[in-house]
C-alpha cells in the first residue's frame, strides 16, 4: 500500500522546492507545484482503492515505536473519503487560483502546499499535540494567504483571524498540557481508553478548552465575527477553501474528540451548533454582500453539522452508525463541500460585491451551475444533502430526539429564503455588461456542480425503499435539456408524445382513485400542452419544467412509501416553482410559492418521520397503525396539504404564482396541480380517517377551513382588476369546496370531491387558456382595458361563456352536478351551516364571473383593439376539446360519475342509487338528461319565435345606444368595467382588506428586524470578536457544568 | 308521473300559460295598487297584458350583435325553465310540471339561467346602464340569497327531503302543518329574502327609476321588450309559487293557488309602496344582518334544537 | 502548582488583558506575545519535577535508569514547538501590523472596523 504520509511528505518537501524552480523560471515553479497536487490525488486515489477493496492497513506508525512513545496517523474508511474529498477539491481550488499564482510571488504556491498539508495532517492524525502543529500550519498559511492580497481590506479580515485564532490556539494549547499532565498521554484513542481523565474537574476543564477550541475554529455563533470578515474580504478563491477544505480539517478534528466528551455535554454542543446554524441563517437574511452572505451560509452548515456529528453519537444503535454517518453527516459534509466552495468560485467569476447586482439572465452555464449550488444546499432533491436530510429527520424522530427537528426545519427555511431569493434576482435581472467566463475559473465550478449530481445516486441508491421510476421526472428534465437544440415546437410534440407514451404506460397500473389522478394529470397535460405549441421562439427551461411537473404530478399518487412520496413532492415543488419564476413579473411571487411549498414539505417531511418513528416502516399504509403520534403526524400532513390546497391564511403565494406564471403554464397550474393537495387529504384520510383534537374532530376543523377558503377566494376575485389574479383567486375557492367534500368522509363528499377535480379542470383550463389566447392577441391582462371583444374573438368567448356557467353551476352544465353534490353530501352529513356558507360562496361567485365575461368581451369595444383577430388555432384546439368534454359530461353525467363513484366505493359504503339517468340520493334527485333536454326544449321555444319574427335587421354602429339622446364620447368612458362591484367593496370589502398579506408580511418584517438586530454584534472591532470569543467561552464551560 | 312527450309539452304549455296570464295581472294590480298608494288612478289591471301584445306583435329593425339578441330568449328560458321545474298545484298532473328532473336545489340554480343570459345580452348592448344594473343586481342577489338558503336548509332538515312534492305533502291536513306554523324562523327568514327576489321598494335597486332609467333592459325595445315583460309575469309566479309550496301548505287547485300567491305579492306590494329605495350597499348589509341571523337560527333551532 | 504555573497564568491573564484593551496594534501583539509566553511557562512547569535533572543525556546522565532522575521530556519538548510556532505567527502579525500602517497610516484597531455587519 502506500504510504499516506507521502501525502505530508510531498506538499511540504515540494513547498520548500519551490523557490529553487522558481529561479528556473515561473512555468517550472508552477508545473511542479501542480504535479505535486496530482500526485498527492494519486495517493489519496489509491488509497480510497485500497479502502473500497478493504485492504487498507488503519494505522501508520512513525519513527519506529508505537504509540504513546510516537505520533501515529489513522487512515479508516472516514480518513480516506475526507482526504479524497479534500484534496480533490485542492486541486480544483490551485485551478481556480493559477492567474493569481502567476502574479504573485512564489510564496502564493508555497502557502498553498503547507495548507494542504496542515489540513492533511489534521486528518490523520491521532496525536493530540501533533493535531495543535497541524493546525498551527494550517492557520499560519492561511493566515498569509488572505494577507496576500493586499487591499486594506483582506489585512483587516486576516488580523482579527489571527486575533481569534490566536486566542483559540492559546487555549488549546492550555488544555493539551493538562491534558498530558493528567493522563501522561498525548494519543487520542489512549486518552479515550482511559477513563481517569473524565472524572476530574481538572481533567474536564482540560478537556474543555481542547474542545472549545477546536469549536471556535468552527466559527460558532455568536463568536464568530472575524470568520465572516475573512469570507468577505478574501479573495473568492480562498474564502472557498476556508469553506470547504480548511472547515474539513477543523470539523474532523473536532469529531476525533467526541469520544472523549461526557455524555452529559452533548445536548448542550449540540444546542451550540443549532444555535450556530438557526442564527447564521437568520443573520444573513439582510445580509447584502455576496461573500459575507456565502460565509454566513458557511458557519450554519458547520454548526449543522456539528450538531449533526454529536446527535449521530446521540442514537442508541451504534451498529448503525457508519451509515448513518455516511449518509448524514458524509452528505451534509459533501454537499456543503461542494457546493460553497461552487458558490465562492461562481462568486469569483461575477466579481459583484452586491447580491442585487447578480445577473446571470442570457448565461445558461452560470445559471445552471449557480441552481445546483443553491439547490443542494437548500437541501433539494436529487442533491445529496435532500437525502442527508430526509435521513436525519426520520432518524432524530426514530430516536425520539424530535426537539432537535424544529431548529433544523427553521434554519433550513431561512436558509432557504435568503438564497433561493438571491438565486431568483439574479436569474431574472438583465447582465449590464457580459459576464467573462474565464476558463480557470469555470473549470473548477463546472466540475464541483457536475460532482454534485453525478454523486447522489450514491446516496440515493441505498435508500432501498425508492423505486428507480420515481426518478424519472428527472430523467425527463434532463431528456428535455439534451433535446433543447431541437426547434422549440418540435420539443413541444416530443413532449406530448412522451406524456401520450407515459400515460398509455402508466394508466393501466393506476386502480381505483388514483386512475381518476392519472386522467387529470396526464390526460390534462397533453390537452394543456398543446397550447404551449403556439410558438417556435426558444424559452430556456419551458418544456423541460413542464415535463418535469406534469411527470411528478402523475408519480405523487402512485408513491408507495412516504420516501417517494416526498422525493416526487420535492420535485413538482421545484419544477412548478421554476415555471414561476420564469414569468416576466415572476422573481417575487415564486420566492413566496417556494417559501410556503418548502414548508409544506417540511412539516410534511417532520410527519413522515414521526410515522417512520413509531411504526417503523416507510410504508404509507402504515399510517394507518399510528396510536402514540397520530394527531402530530396528522396535523403536520394535513397542514402541509392545506398550504398546497392555498387555504385561507396560507394562501398568499397562490394569486402571485397562478398569476404570474406564463400565461401556457397558469392552466397547467390551476387545472392539474392544484389537484395534488386534494389527492394528499385523500391520500391521508383515506388511510387514517379522521382523528379527534381536544372535542373536535379535524375533518370537522378541514370541512371550515375549507368552506372558509371557498368564501374567502371567491370575495376576493370579485375585487380583482387582473384576469388571471381574478382567476387565481376563483381557483383557490373552488379547491376550498373541494377540502369541504374530502374532509366529510363520506361516499357523496368524495364523489363530489373527486367530481368537482375533474369538471375543474376542465372548465379552469379551459379559462385559462382562453385568457391566454386573448392575452397574446390584446398583450394586457387588466379587464377593464378591454371590452367589446365578443365580435373579434367569438371562438374564445362561446368557450368563456360555457365555462362560467360551468363554474358558477347554472343548470344545465357539468357545474351544477358539483353544486348539488356538494349541498346534497353536505346535508346528508348534516353540515348544515357549512351549506348555508358554500351556497353564500357559490353566490358571489357570480359575481366575478359575470364581470369576467361582461368586462372582457361586452360593453364598449376599444379603438386600439379594432383590429384584434380571433386568438391563433393552438389555443382555440384545446379549449375546443375541453368544450367537447364539459357537453359530453352535463349532458351524460353517468360518463365521470360512474367511474368516480366505483372508485369511491372501495373507501365508503354507497349511499347513491341510480335510475337511468337519474342520481338519487337519501335527500333528492337530480337527472342532468332531462335537465339538458329540456333546457333546451325551453330555450328553442323563444329562440324560434324571434327568429321567425326578424327582418331586415340591421347591425347598429358601436355608440348606437340611448344614451340621453347623445353618443357618448369614448369607449373608454362608456365602458363601465373599472371597480365594477364598488357597492359590494363599500359592503363586504372589509373581510378581505388584506389581513392575511399584512399578517405575513409582519412576520417577514419581524424575521428581517431580528437578522438586523443580531447582526448588529458584528461591530467590525477585533478585540469586540476577542471579547465575544472569551465570554462565549465562559459561558459554555457554565452551561456544560463543568464545576 | 311521466307521460309521453307529446302529452307532457301540451300540459306544460297549459300550466305556463295560465301561470303567465295569472301574473301578468298580478302586475297589473301591482300598478293600481301603488297609484292609488300615490293618489293617482293608474292603469286597468289587464294592462301588462295589452302591453306584452302589443310589444311581441312589433319586429325590430335593429341588433347589437348574437349575445343581445339571444339575451331575452335565455331570459324566458330561464322563466320557464324555472318555472317547470316546480310542481304548481300539488297532485294535479296537468299543472305537475317537469318536477321529475330534479329537486329544490335544481330550482335554485335555475333561476340563475335566465338572470345570467339577459345579463350577457344586456352586455352586449353596450350601455352603461344596463352593467351598472347587472352589477348592482348580482351584488343585491348575493345577499338575499344567503337568508333564503338557509332557510330552505333549515327546511330540507326538517321534512328530510329536497323534493319539494315531498315538502307540500308534508304540510297536507290543516293550517298548522304548515312550514309557517311549523318553522317559522325559516318562513320569516325567506319572506324577507322575497322582498330581494321581487326588487320593488326599498330593494328595487336594479331597475332603480329615474336612477339608471330601467336599468339592464335599457336598451331592449319591440319585441324583445315583449319578451322580458312576459317572462315578468311568468318568472313571478315562478316565485310565489315556490314559496307557496314550500311555507304556505302549497295549493291543491287553482283557486287556492291564486288567493295564496295573491296575498304574498300583496305583501311585497305593500312594502314597496311604503318604503324608499335603498343603495346598493345599504340592501346587501340589511339582508346580511337581521335575515341572515334568522337564518341561521331556523337552522340551528330545527338541526339541533 | 508550582509559583511558575501560577506566574504564567498572571502571565497569560496580563497578556489577554492587553490583547482587549489597548487599542494600539503593535501592543495587541505584545499582549499576544506575553500570554504565549505565560503558556509556554505552564508547559515548562508542568514537566517539571522537583529535584530531578534536564533530560539531556551527557557525562553525567546515563541512559540507563535515566527515567528516574530526569524531569518530563515531553513538555519540554512540545514547549520548543510551541515557541517556534508562536515567533511565526507573532512574527506574521507584525507584518500584518506594517502592511495596514502602509494602507491606512494607521496603528489604531478601531479604525481598522470597515467590515462589519
Amino acid at each position: 500500500m502506500v504510504n499516506p504520509i507521502y501525502i505530508l511528505v510531498i506538499a511540504l518537501f515540494t513547498a520548500f522546492l519551490l523557490p529553487v524552480f522558481d529561479k528556473m523560471g515561473r512555468k517550472y515553479s508552477l508545473g511542479l507545484f501542480f504535479i505535486s497536487l496530482a500526485a498527492i490525488f494519486d495517493i489519496t486515489l489509491q488509497l480510497a482503492w485500497q479502502s473500497y477493496n478493504g485492504v487498507l492497513k488503519a494505522n501508520i506508525f512513525t519513527a519506529g515505536s508505537i504509540p504513546p512513545f510516537s505520533i501515529n496517523l489513522r487512515i479508516g474508511g472516514i480518513e480516506t473519503f475526507l482526504i479524497t474529498t479534500i484534496n480533490f477539491g485542492a486541486l480544483l481550488a490551485a485551478i481556480y487560483l493559477i492567474p493569481k499564482f502567476n502574479e504573485q510571488k512564489v510564496y502564493a504556491m508555497m502557502l498553498f502546499l503547507t495548507l494542504i498539508a496542515g489540513v492533511n495532517g489534521l486528518i490523520l492524525t491521532r496525536d493530540i499535540f501533533n493535531v495543535f502543529v497541524w493546525l498551527e500550519i494550517t492557520s499560519i498559511s492561511l493566515y498569509a494567504l488572505i494577507g496576500i492580497r493586499q487591499n486594506h481590506k483582506s489585512l483587516e479580515a486576516g488580523f482579527k483571524y489571527i486575533i481569534a485564532s490566536g486566542l483559540a490556539s492559546a487555549f488549546l494549547l492550555l488544555g493539551i498540557i493538562f491534558v498530558y499532565r493528567l493522563t501522561g498521554n498525548l494519543n487520542i484513542d489512549m486518552i479515550a481508553a482511559s477513563n481517569t481523565l473524565l472524572v476530574t474537574k481538572g481533567g474536564l476543564t482540560a478537556l474543555f478548552l481542547i474542545v472549545i477550541a477546536f469549536l471556535i475554529e468552527l466559527k460558532p455563533f455568536p463568536a464568530n465575527g472575524w470568520a465572516l470578515d475573512v469570507y468577505q474580504a478574501a479573495e473568492p478563491g480562498v474564502s472557498a477553501m476556508v469553506a470547504s477544505i480548511v472547515a474539513a480539517g477543523f470539523l474532523y478534528v473536532f469529531y476525533k474528540l467526541i469520544p472523549l466528551l461526557p455524555i452529559y455535554w452533548f445536548d448542550i454542543l449540540i444546542l451550540m451548533g443549532m444555535l450556530t446554524f438557526v442564527f447564521s441563517n437568520i443573520t444573513a437574511l439582510k445580509q447584502k454582500n455576496a461573500q459575507r452572505l456565502l460565509g454566513y451560509s458557511s458557519i450554519a452548515q458547520m454548526g449543522l453539522l456539528v450538531a449533526v456529528l454529536l446527535i449521530i453519537k446521540r442514537f442508541p444503535l451504534h451498529n448503525d452508525l457508519p451509515y448513518n454517518l455516511i449518509y448524514i453527516a458524509g452528505a451534509l459534509f459533501l454537499n456543503h463541500f461542494l457546493a460553497k466552495a461552487g458558490l465562492f468560485w461562481l462568486a469569483g467569476i461575477i466579481k459583484k460585491d452586491k447580491i442585487s447586482d447578480w445577473s446571470l439572465k442570457g448565461n445558461p452555464t452560470l445559471v445552471i451551475i449557480f441552481a445546483f449550488f443553491v439547490f443542494a444546499l437548500v437541501g433539494l432533491p436529487p442533491f445529496p444533502g435532500f437525502w442527508a436530510k430526509w435521513v436525519l429527520i426520520n432518524r432524530l424522530a426514530q430516536y425520539n430526539l424530535i426537539g432537535w427537528i424544529i431548529p433544523i426545519v427553521i434554519g433550513s427555511l431561512l436558509e432557504a429564503t435568503y438564497l433561493l431569493r438571491w438565486f431568483g434576482s439574479a436569474v431574472k435581472q438583465e447582465a449590464a455588461e457580459p459576464v467573462k467566463l474565464p476558463l480557470h475559473k469555470i473549470i473548477p465550478a463546472s466540475i464541483a456542480a457536475l460532482a454534485l449530481i453525478m454523486i447522489y445516486p450514491a446516496f440515493a441508491n441505498s435508500l432501498v425503499n425508492t423505486r428507480i421510476i420515481f426518478q424519472i421526472p428527472l430523467l425527463a428534465l434532463a431528456m428535455m435539456a439534451i433535446l433543447n437544440f431541437l426547434p422549440f415546437r418540435l420539443q413541444g410534440i416530443l413532449m406530448i408524445a412522451a406524456l401520450t407514451f407515459f400515460g398509455w404506460y402508466i394508466f393501466p397500473l393506476a386502480e381505483g382513485i388514483v386512475k381518476i389522478f392519472e386522467f387529470i394529470f396526464i390526460g390534462g397535460g397533453i390537452v394543456i400542452s398543446i397550447v404551449s405549441l403556439n410558438t417556435n421562439i426558444k424559452r430556456q427551461g419551458y418544456y423541460e419544467f413542464l415535463l418535469m411537473l406534469i411527470l411528478s404530478l402523475a408519480f405523487i399518487p402512485l408513491a408507495k412509501t412516504t420516501l417517494e412520496f416526498f422525493l416526487v413532492w420535492e420535485y413538482m415543488t421545484i419544477s412548478s416553482w421554476l415555471l414561476v419564476l420564469r414569468g416576466k413579473n415572476g422573481e417575487k411571487p415564486a420566492l413566496i410559492y417556494i417559501l410556503f411549498s418548502l414548508a409544506a414539505a417540511l412539516m410534511i417531511l417532520t410527519g413522515f418521520a414521526l410515522s417512520f418513528a413509531e411504526t417503523g416502516s416507510t410504508s404509507l399504509q402504515y399510517l394507518r397503525f399510528l396510536r402514540h403520534y397520530a394527531l402530530p403526524v396528522y396535523i403536520l400532513l394535513a397542514a402541509g396539504f392545506l398550504v398546497k390546497a392555498a387555504a385561507v391564511g396560507l394562501h398568499i403565494w397562490l394569486p402571485g404564482a397562478y398569476a404570474e406564471a406564463e400565461d401556457e403554464i397558469s392552466p397547467v397550474f390551476s387545472g392539474m396541480m392544484s389537484k395534488i393537495a386534494l389527492w394528499g387529504f385523500i391520500m391521508l384520510m383515506g388511510i387514517m380517517g379522521t382523528r379527534a383534537l381536544g372535542i373536535f374532530e379535524i375533518s370537522n376543523l378541514l370541512g371550515w377551513i375549507g368552506v372558509i377558503t371557498a368564501f374567502a377566494g371567491a370575495l376576493m376575485a370579485v375585487f380583482q382588476e387582473d384576469i388571471k389574479y381574478l382567476l387565481a383567486y376563483s381557483s383557490m375557492s373552488q379547491l376550498g369546496y373541494m377540502i369541504l367534500s374530502v374532509a366529510m368522509l363520506s361516499h357523496l363528499g368524495w364523489t363530489t370531491a373527486l367530481y368537482m377535480s375533474v369538471t375543474h379542470l376542465f372548465f379552469k383550463g379551459m379559462l385559462f387558456i382562453a385568457v391566454a389566447g386573448l392575452v397574446s392577441r390584446v398583450g394586457t391582462t387588466k379587464m377593464y382595458e378591454m371590452g367589446g371583444l365578443i365580435k373579434k374573438m367569438p371562438v374564445t368567448f362561446i368557450s368563456v361563456l360555457i365555462a362560467i356557467i360551468a363554474v358558477s353551476g347554472v343548470p344545465p352544465l357539468s357545474g351544477f352536478g358539483g353544486k348539488w353534490l356538494l349541498y346534497t353530501a353536505l346535508l346528508e352529513k348534516g353540515w348544515f351551516l357549512q351549506a348555508g356558507l358554500s351556497f353564500f360562496a357559490g353566490a358571489i361567485a357570480f359575481l366575478y364571473l359575470f364581470r369576467l365575461i361582461h368586462t372582457i368581451f361586452l360593453g364598449q369595444l376599444k379603438a386600439k383593439y379594432r383590429e384584434v383577430k380571433e386568438a391563433s388555432l393552438w389555443y382555440l384546439i384545446p379549449q375546443v376539446i375541453f368544450i367537447g368534454a364539459i357537453m359530453a359530461v352535463s349532458t351524460f353525467p353517468n360518463l365521470i360519475l360512474k367511474p368516480i363513484m366505483a372508485a369511491v366505493d372501495t373507501q365508503f359504503t354507497s349511499s347513491i342509487n341510480w335510475e337511468g339517468y337519474k342520481v338519487i340520493t337519501t335527500l333528492g334527485y337530480w337527472n342532468g338528461n332531462a335537465v339538458m333536454i329540456i333546457t333546451m326544449g325551453v330555450f328553442m321555444v323563444p329562440l324560434i319565435w324571434l327568429l321567425s319574427r326578424v327582418r331586415m335587421v340591421q347591425k347598429v354602429e358601436q355608440f348606437n345606444i340611448v344614451y340621453a339622446a347623445e353618443r357618448p364620447e369614448r369607449p373608454e368612458t362608456t365602458h363601465f368595467a373599472y371597480n365594477f362591484f364598488s357597492h359590494y367593496q363599500k359592503a363586504m370589502g372589509f373581510l378581505v382588506n388584506g389581513q392575511v398579506s399584512n399578517f405575513w408580511n409582519s412576520v417577514s418584517e419581524w424575521f428581517h428586524s431580528i437578522s438586523s438586530m443580531v447582526r448588529h454584534i458584528y461591530t467590525g472591532n477585533s478585540q469586540t470578536y476577542a471579547l465575544h470569543i472569551i465570554i462565549y467561552i465562559v459561558i459554555v464551560y457554565t452551561l456544560l457544568g463543568v464545576n | 308521473m311521466e307521460h309521453g312527450l307529446f302529452i307532457s309539452i301540451i300540459y306544460a304549455f297549459i300550466s305556463l300559460s295560465v301561470a303567465t296570464i295569472w301574473g301578468l295581472l298580478l302586475g297589473g294590480i301591482a300598478l293600481k295598487v301603488v297609484a292609488r298608494a300615490h293618489g293617482r288612478f293608474g292603469p286597468p289591471v289587464w294592462q301588462p297584458i295589452i302591453d306584452i301584445i302589443k310589444n311581441n306583435a312589433r319586429r325590430t329593425s335593429i341588433s347589437h350583435g348574437i349575445m343581445y339578441f339571444l339575451g331575452p330568449v335565455f331570459r324566458i328560458a330561464g322563466g320557464m325553465g324555472t318555472f317547470l321545474f316546480i310542481p304548481f298545484i300539488f297532485g294535479s298532473s296537468v299543472f305537475g310540471n317537469f318536477s321529475f328532473a330534479g329537486d329544490l336545489f335544481l330550482v335554485m340554480y335555475f333561476i340563475f339561467f335566465g338572470q345570467l343570459g339577459m345579463a350577457l345580452g344586456a352586455g352586449e348592448s353596450g350601455h352603461p346602464y344596463s352593467a351598472i344594473g347587472v352589477a348592482r343586481g348580482l351584488s343585491q342577489m348575493t345577499a338575499f340569497e344567503l337568508p333564503f338558503a338557509l332557510s330552505v336548509i333549515s327546511l330540507v332538515i326538517q321534512y328530510g327531503t329536497l323534493n319539494i312534492t315531498s315538502i307540500v305533502a308534508a304540510q297536507q291536513g290543516g293550517l298548522l302543518s304548515w312550514t309557517l306554523f311549523t318553522n317559522p324562523l325559516a318562513t320569516i327568514a325567506a319572506l324577507i329574502s322575497l322582498q330581494g327576489m321581487n326588487m320593488h321598494n326599498p330593494f328595487s335597486i336594479v331597475i332603480a327609476p329615474q336612477e339608471i332609467p330601467i336599468g339592464p333592459p335599457t336598451e331592449y325595445h319591440s319585441n324583445f321588450l315583449g319578451l322580458l315583460q312576459t317572462n315578468r309575469g311568468l318568472f313571478n309566479i315562478a316565485k310565489l309559487a315556490l314559496f307557496m309550496n314550500l311555507y304556505f301548505g302549497g295549493a291543491t287547485n287553482i283557486a287556492v293557488m291564486i288567493l295564496k300567491t295573491f296575498l304574498l305579492y300583496m305583501l311585497t306590494i305593500f312594502i314597496g309602496a311604503s318604503f324608499p329605495r335603498f343603495r346598493t350597499e345599504q340592501s346587501i348589509r340589511f339582508f346580511l344582518g337581521v335575515p341572515t341571523v334568522i337564518g341561521i337560527l331556523a337552522v340551528i333551532v330545527i338541526a339541533y334544537l | 502548582m508550582t509559583i511558575i504555573t501560577i506566574l504564567g497564568f498572571l502571565l497569560v491573564i496580563i497578556g489577554l488583558w492587553g490583547m482587549l484593551t489597548r487599542k494600539n496594534l503593535i501592543r495587541m501583539i505584545l499582549g499576544f506575545s506575553i500570554m504565549d509566553t505565560g503558556i509556554h511557562l505552564i508547559i515548562v512547569s508542568l514537566g517539571y519535577i522537583k529535584g530531578r535533572t534536564a533530560p539531556i543525556f551527557n557525562s553525567e546522565l546515563s541512559v540507563a535508569g535515566a527515567a528516574d532522575k530526569i524531569v518530563d521530556p515531553i513538555p519540554s519538548a512540545l514547549v520548543l514547538t510551541a515557541i517556534v510556532i508562536g515567533l511565526a505567527v507573532t512574527a506574521l502579525m507584525l507584518v500584518y501590523a506594517v502592511q495596514m500602517h502602509r494602507q491606512k497610516g494607521s496603528l489604531e484597531i478601531s479604525d481598522y472596523e470597515e467590515l462589519k455587519w
